[in-house]
């Protein structure tokens, strides 16, 4: 476990900075504590200090999860977000994607959301404009891409996909083995 | 007539000598002379023309003599002329006229036409299955054109410009060429009045719509799609309700109305997104009724899905809480999410709200077969069962009643009907563990309740909106009750026992708590009419029900008393002061025994015999009820939380009512139960349950006596009533010492029930009378509440304010169960209960003029009682005894200080430790417990390490940070939480004088140029500065831009350097001047650091002025210097307006920072930002109001005043004019100077 490289650095920022915007200065920078994130088995965790001291006690190869896995950086030097990452991300989401009740589903099964299932969409949504998607209840169920931009949302047919999905929350399900 | 031309005249002829010429061969009318002249006036030519009637002969003969005779000089020159112009107008008109004056010509013309027309096979203007174009045999013009139309060629004289031309028009090679050329005669115009317009039109809908005739506005209905089941199910409830009002058949009736598809029903259903296992068949029936009627809903569906909402960035996701509390509103059900469960238990309106009739059908199967048996309907399938319920119930409600025992559905389907059922169904087979599931079936109940509600919604819209009103009210009922169902084995034994003990006189208890719509369903019927007393009392519902009640209740009690009357005799009195005495009244139990089983062999043979009375006035009672129950809709409404509270404390007597039959100890776990749930408020609600049924009673009494009286059911009722007038005090103590002893409590219980129901039936003037009592003890009921709200609210605080009190110390103690408690726990609630019951009966009676004076007194005796113990007790509920106060109170005083072992750092932590464990006295720190103070270096240690891994979290925080920053390539100002946030001060811009002595007012004065003043060797070595190509650093320069404190402060500096450089690059060959002005300007920059320039690394500015460093974060700037962008600039721009500013931004390090740079810089300039900076600092604090001392109230008269004498003044000022004209002078000849020059080049 160690701190982030600077390019590694950039790179999650950026990615994270897609869904949050400046709002990661929230996750960086918090008012409740002193907050890092860390790298461990390429994987990107978020963690208070407390816990990354109480981690210390941990051999490396040990070591499964600390703190939120916000993502893993893949080979080719990619920063991946995972689901878990939502809880963090959801509340400072600019761009919000709502799914009506019958798309849930598949949303939540890893397709993509098509306009049919489009409930809502933030307003000036630019086209792969990274978005959090919403159930029409207000529930958080994951990542997406912005397929389209919110004025092309409304033109496009019903079966043209709106939402790119990335991440969602079946896969704590899906990915149960894997997620950490 | 005619005209002739007379030329060749000579210039002096007149008319009149024509006339007389002429008038020898015929009569001259006029004459007319011309005269041609030249230019100059003079006349060359003279010619006249005559009109003259005249014959040929004549003017043959005139022209022969006068044509080329030689007349007064000239030669006449005789000629016919034309008609004159205005001659020929005049006839045209006249003869036009005269065309007029005959039209029938014109019509013979065209009746030729048209005959010659049809000659050639034209009718009517066509000729069928021609071609187009071809020509009309006979008519050369006439052409068929399209569509076999004859029409005319045309030949149109068109006017383009000057030029005439005529078209010509051939109707076949045009489609729509019928038109008429002629306007027909001009229509007179139309008086104002009548210029109002009409759109024709037929009578299609547009043009309906045209004239502005409307269809009546239809609601447009919804349209959902099926997978939206909320929404469909909502859709359906519309329609249904719209359309299906006769549903309410049985439901082979509905299947056969012709909604039901072809497909399976069920299977339609389950097709839906989810699936109600309780009841089918109306759902299922109405979902496929709407399919059916809207095929096309799905599709117009989707494009209403179509429609995308789009929010804005500040669109606030609600939490799903809130969410779900706004769910009533039928709108948000579209965005259910998929866990149905939560979202049915957050739309569960109160309980009172939904009816629940289809409980009924699953948990309590038995009622409902039941009432078909009685029905001797056979319904087969649940279907039916259920529609029955719900949509029948109503209709079917009146006639059941009357077979009293079975068909009251108002209690409880279950809990009445099974009640009914022991009176009135011998035959039933015992299973005994049923009445202990009796608990659990109400919780299902309850939970099948939100399961339903949506059934259940749909079911009351099905019904007619007559029905509607009633079955609402039904249902209401219905909200609040549990259930309780009994098996048939309790009910047969119960129905045993009283078969056994018959030819008691009691009449049909059953039949009356029936007839009241009781929330609770308690097996034996003296439960039921408590609930119902309370529902009275508490509900205010419906009036009339209340006059049946009373009427009930009045030969209820009687009937109750009477038995116990006739056991005791003349005991009554006596009976009443034991059971106050409650505990001591073993020999009373005794009579109430005796009491009981007589009293059931009264009920066993009344009701039967009074059944079809009781069922008279159930239909009765049923259709007041009806009717009453929408005016008392709203009262319901309000009491609804008491109908809870009800409801609650109702569960509690029910056990007992079930238990009595069977198990006694279900009993006791019952009272138990309810001892052991802690609250006050629990036994006040039995209280006065027990108050309202004594209440009820004691009102009811007299009423009953009269009507009784009057109606002369049987004999044995007319004694009981009479006996209950004496004796209607003594019920609420029985109750009360049943309380205390839960056998007798349970035999008093049976009693009652047993003996309480007679039914009498009442007059219309006795139900008038009912209503009115009914309506006053609602009043005093409502009335009693509040008061009790009150007392029990005055009971709490006065426990409180002991509390408050110093000696009241044990209030701290709160004595839950102590050993001795638990012991007498039992007796001491029961006790409590008992008293709270007196005290409500005593309210009860204060209130209620109709209480007798006995009652009045001997409930008087008890309340008293009561609240002697309850001041002990009191206490005892909040705290310890009084003895354990007076130990206490040292302790509580001593008990804020802190221990000394607590104190100082160790002591925080043994502090914490301890807090681990809580108060727990065994774990109770003391001094020993303190760690040494080597411990303390320790954690000084630990504390350094833990410091330094904080900085490293610090610095690593920062980092990120910066990267962020970098990554947003926005200049985001950290608002990090441990940099304070630097107040903003008011500047004020009025109060701005340019001063010539401060430096950063340079920024106002317009540049002169100095530069010429400067040698060419320095010049010469700028330009070779210059042209040296500055460094560009390989970094990405991020622009920063947006942020305007960034743009004045840091930041602009940077940008201000990024220009420079463009600037540079270009003007590279450009004119020595700008050049040095640009020197000049790095100079000033170099001489004067700029205030804002406070992360600038002084030892990279020692080196080389041109390449600083800034970093977003400030201070840090020095550490971070290698992962700050670097800029190599040449020069840097002196800041534009450096008294903008604030002097406080810097941080006194960089001041001094600054200071050293000066003193290298210093021979350059005297004058330094920081000093002036500090200078400024005080001014700076400027606030926008003034305050007291405000140096500006100083220096602002200054400003008006002189500083010197006006002479010197006007001298220095003459000083200064001459050598501003002089230079004006010498400028302007240099700018016309260099006009010339370059005009000349």
């Amino acid at each position: 476990m160690r701190p982030l490289t600077d390019e590694e650095t950039t790179t999650m920022f950026e990615k994270l900075s897609k869904y949050i915007g400046e709002n990661i200065k929230l996750l960086v920078d918090r008012p409740d504590g002193t907050f890092c994130f860390r790298l461990h088995d390429d994987r990107v965790y978020y963690m208070s200090e407390k816990i990354l001291k109480l981690a210390t006690n941990i051999s490396r190869d040990k070591l499964v999860s600390v703190g939120t896995c916000f993502g893993k950086f893949t080979k080719t030097t990619k920063f991946r977000l995972h689901i878990t990452a939502l809880d963090f991300l959801a509340p400072y989401a600019k761009f919000k994607v709502w799914v009506k009740p019958g798309a849930e589903q598949s949303f939540l099964y890893g397709n993509h959301v098509l306009k049919s299932g489009l409930g809502r969409i933030t307003e000036n949504t630019n086209q792969y404009q990274g978005v959090v998607v919403y159930s029409m209840a207000d529930v958080p169920l994951g990542f997406g891409v912005a397929a389209k931009s919110t004025q092309e949302c409304r033109r496009v047919d019903p079966m043209a996909i709106v939402v790119f999905h990335q991440t969602d929350v079946g896969e704590f399900i899906r990915n149960e083995d894997t997620l950490t | 007539m005619r005209r002739l031309y007379i030329g060749g005249l000579s210039h002096t002829i007149t008319q009149k000598d024509l006339k007389d010429r002429f008038g020898k061969f015929g009569d001259v009318e006029d004459v007319e002379l011309r005269t041609r002249k030249d230019d100059e006036g003079v006349p060359y030519k003279t010619f006249g023309y005559i009109n003259i009637n005249i014959s040929d002969a004549d003017l043959k003969k005139c022209m022969t003599v006068l044509n080329k005779s030689k007349w007064k000089g000239g030669t006449l020159q005789i000629e016919t002329a034309k008609e004159s112009i205005l001659h020929r107008f005049a006839e045209e008109r006249q003869a036009t006229a005269e065309q007029r004056l005959q039209p029938p010509a014109a019509e013979d013309k065209r009746q030729k036409m048209l005959d010659s027309l049809s000659k050639a096979g034209v009718e009517n203007f066509t000729m069928k299955a021609v071609v187009p174009g071809t020509e009309i045999p006979g008519h050369e013009d006439w052409v068929v054109s399209k569509f076999g139309r004859v029409l005319p060629v045309m030949q149109l004289s068109c006017r383009k410009g000057s030029k005439a031309r005529t078209l010509k028009y051939d109707p076949s090679k045009y489609s729509h060429n019928i038109r008429r050329i002629n306007p027909p005669a001009v229509d007179e115009p139309t008086p104002v009045t009548q210029l109002t317009w009409e759109v024709p039109g037929g009578d299609d809908d547009i043009s309906k719509k045209r004239r502005g005739e409307f269809p009546p506005y239809q609601p447009p209905r919804p349209k959902k799609s099926r997978t939206d089941v909320v929404n469909s199910s909502n859709a359906v409830d519309r329609i249904r309700s719209e359309k299906t009002e006769s549903v309410n058949n049985t439901a082979a009736i509905r299947v056969t109305n012709g909604f039901n598809l072809p497909t399976n029903p069920r299977l339609a259903q389950r097709r839906g997104a989810y699936v109600y296992d309780s009841d089918d068949s109306g759902e299922e029936i109405r979902r496929l009724v709407v399919t059916q009627l809207t095929p096309h809903v799905t599709l117009s569906q989707q494009a209403d899905d179509d429609k995308l909402e789009v929010v804005g960035y500040d669109y606030l996701v609600k939490s799903r809480l809130s969410r779900q509390q706004d769910k009533g509103d039928k709108d948000e059900d579209e965005y259910d999410s998929a866990d149905t469960d939560e979202l049915f238990a957050s739309r569960k309106p109160p309980p009172q709200e939904k009816p629940t009739p289809l409980k009924a059908e699953d948990s309590s199967g038995n009622s409902t077969n039941r009432k078909k048996m009685t029905k001797k309907k056979s319904k087969a399938g649940e279907e039916e069962e259920e529609k029955y319920d719900s949509s029948d119930a109503e209709e079917h409600l009146p006639s059941r009643k009357p077979s009293s025992a079975q068909q009251r559905e108002d209690s409880g389907k279950q809990g009445s009907s099974q009640s009914k059922k022991v009176a009135v169904l011998p035959v039933v087979k015992p299973s005994s563990s049923e009445s202990d599931d009796d608990d659990d079936d109400e919780e299902d109940e309850e939970e099948s309740d939100s399961d339903d509600e949506e059934e259940e919604e749909q079911e009351e819209e099905e019904e007619d909106s007559t029905d509607s009103d009633s079955d609402l009210d039904y249902e209401a009922m219905f909200s609040n009750v549990t259930h309780l169902e009994i098996s048939f084995a309790d009910l047969k034994k119960l129905a045993e026992a009283y078969q056994e003990t018959s030819d008691s006189t009691t009449p049909n208890i059953t039949s009356d708590s029936a007839e009241r719509p009781a929330p609770k369903k308690g097996t034996t019927p003296e439960d039921i009419l408590a609930a119902l007393m309370e529902e009275d009392s508490s509900e205010d519902e419906r009036k009339k029900k209340k006059k049946k009640r009373k009427v009930v209740t009045a030969t209820q009690l009687p009937a109750f008393q009477g038995t116990k009357a006739l056991s005791r005799g003349s005991k009554t009195d006596e009976s009443q002061k034991r059971q106050k005495e409650e505990e001591e009244g073993g020999v009373v139990k005794k009579q109430k025994l005796d009491s009981e089983s007589s009293q059931l062999n009264h009920k066993a043979t009344e009701s039967e015999t009074s059944r079809t009375l009781s069922r008279q006035k159930h239909t009765e009672t049923e259709k007041m009820m009806s009717e009453s129950s929408e005016e008392d809709e709203e009262e319901e409404e309000e009491e609804e939380e008491k109908k809870e509270e009800l409801v609650k404390s109702t569960g509690a007597p029910k056990v007992l009512k079930t238990v009595r039959t069977k198990v006694p100890v279900n009993a006791e776990t019952g009272s138990s139960s309810s001892s052991d749930e802690e609250e006050e408020e629990e036994e006040k609600i039995k209280a006065n349950q027990s108050v309202l049924i004594s209440q009820t009673a004691a009102k009811a009494s007299p009423s009953s006596s009269s009507s009784s009286s009057e109606e002369d059911e049987d004999e044995q009722e007319t004694p009981s009533a009479k006996n209950a007038v004496k004796a209607a005090p003594p019920p609420a103590p029985q109750s009360e010492s049943s309380t205390s002893e839960e056998e007798e409590e349970e035999e008093d219980e049976e009693e009652k029930t047993t003996q309480a129901p007679p039914k009498v039936v009442l007059g219309a003037k006795e139900e008038k009378k009912l209503q009115k009592e009914a309506n006053k003890r609602r009043l005093a009921a409502v009335q009693q509440r509040q008061k009790e709200t009150e007392e029990h609210k005055k009971l709490i605080q006065g426990a409180l304010a002991n509390l408050d009190t110093p000696t009241a110390g044990a209030g701290k103690h709160i004595v839950f169960g102590s050993d001795d408690d638990d012991d007498e726990e039992d007796e001491q609630q029961t006790n409590s209960e008992v008293k709270t019951s007196k005290k409500k009966l005593l309210q009860d009676s204060q209130s209620e003029d109709e209480a007798t004076d006995d009652d009045a007194a001997a409930n008087k005796k008890g309340p008293t009682k009561e609240k002697v113990r309850l001041k002990p007790s009191g206490p005892q509920l909040f705290g310890g005894s009084e003895d354990e106060e007076d130990d206490n109170e040292e302790e509580d005083d001593s008990r804020f200080d802190i221990r000394p072992q607590f104190e100082g750092l160790a002591g925080q932590k043994l502090m914490e430790l301890q807090s681990r464990f809580r108060a727990d006295e065994r774990f109770r720190m003391d001094s020993r417990f303190l760690e040494e103070v080597e411990d303390k270096e320790e954690e000084s240690e630990r504390k350094t390490n833990v410091t330094e891994e904080e900085e490293a979290l610090e610095e690593e925080r920062k980092k990120n940070l910066s990267i962020l920053q970098s990554v947003l390539g926005s200049s985001q100002q950290t608002c990090s939480s441990k940099t304070p946030v630097k107040a903003k001060t008011f500047r004020d811009v009025s109060a701005l004088h340019y001063d010539p002595s401060r430096e950063e007012h340079a920024a106002f004065e317009t540049k002169t140029d100095e530069t010429k003043k400067e040698s060419k060797s320095a010049r010469k070595k700028k330009r070779e500065e210059a042209q040296k190509l500055p460094d560009v650093s390989k970094e990405i320069y991020y622009d920063v831009s947006g942020d305007l404190k960034a743009l004045f402060g840091q930041t602009k500096e940077d940008v201000a350097g990024g220009e420079e450089k463009s600037s540079w690059d270009q003007e590279e060959g450009e004119e020595e001047e700008e050049e040095e002005e640009m020197d000049e300007e790095e100079k000033d920059e170099e001489q004067i650091p700029m205030p804002s320039l406070l992360s600038a690394d002084t030892s990279a500015k020692g080196e080389d002025s041109s390449v600083f460093k800034f970093s977003f974060f400030g201070d840090e700037a020095e550490t971070e210097s290698t992962q700050t962008v670097e800029y190599k600039v040449e020069s840097i721009q002196a800041p534009k307006v450096l008294w903008q500013q604030d002097p406080r931004l810097q941080d006194s390090s960089s001041e001094e920072e600054e200071e050293d740079e000066e003193q290298k810089d210093q021979e350059e300039k005297t004058s330094t930002v920081a000093k002036t900076t500090e200078e400024e600092t005080p001014l700076k604090k400027e606030l926008f109001f003034f305050y007291h001392e405000d140096s500006r109230l100083t220096e602002g008269p200054k400003l008006f005043c002189r500083s010197t004498q006006l002479e010197d003044q006007r001298e220095q000022w003459e000083e200064r004019r001459t050598a501003l004209r002089q230079e004006y002078r010498k400028k302007h000849k240099d700018a016309r100077r260099k006009l010339k020059s370059s005009h000349r080049s």
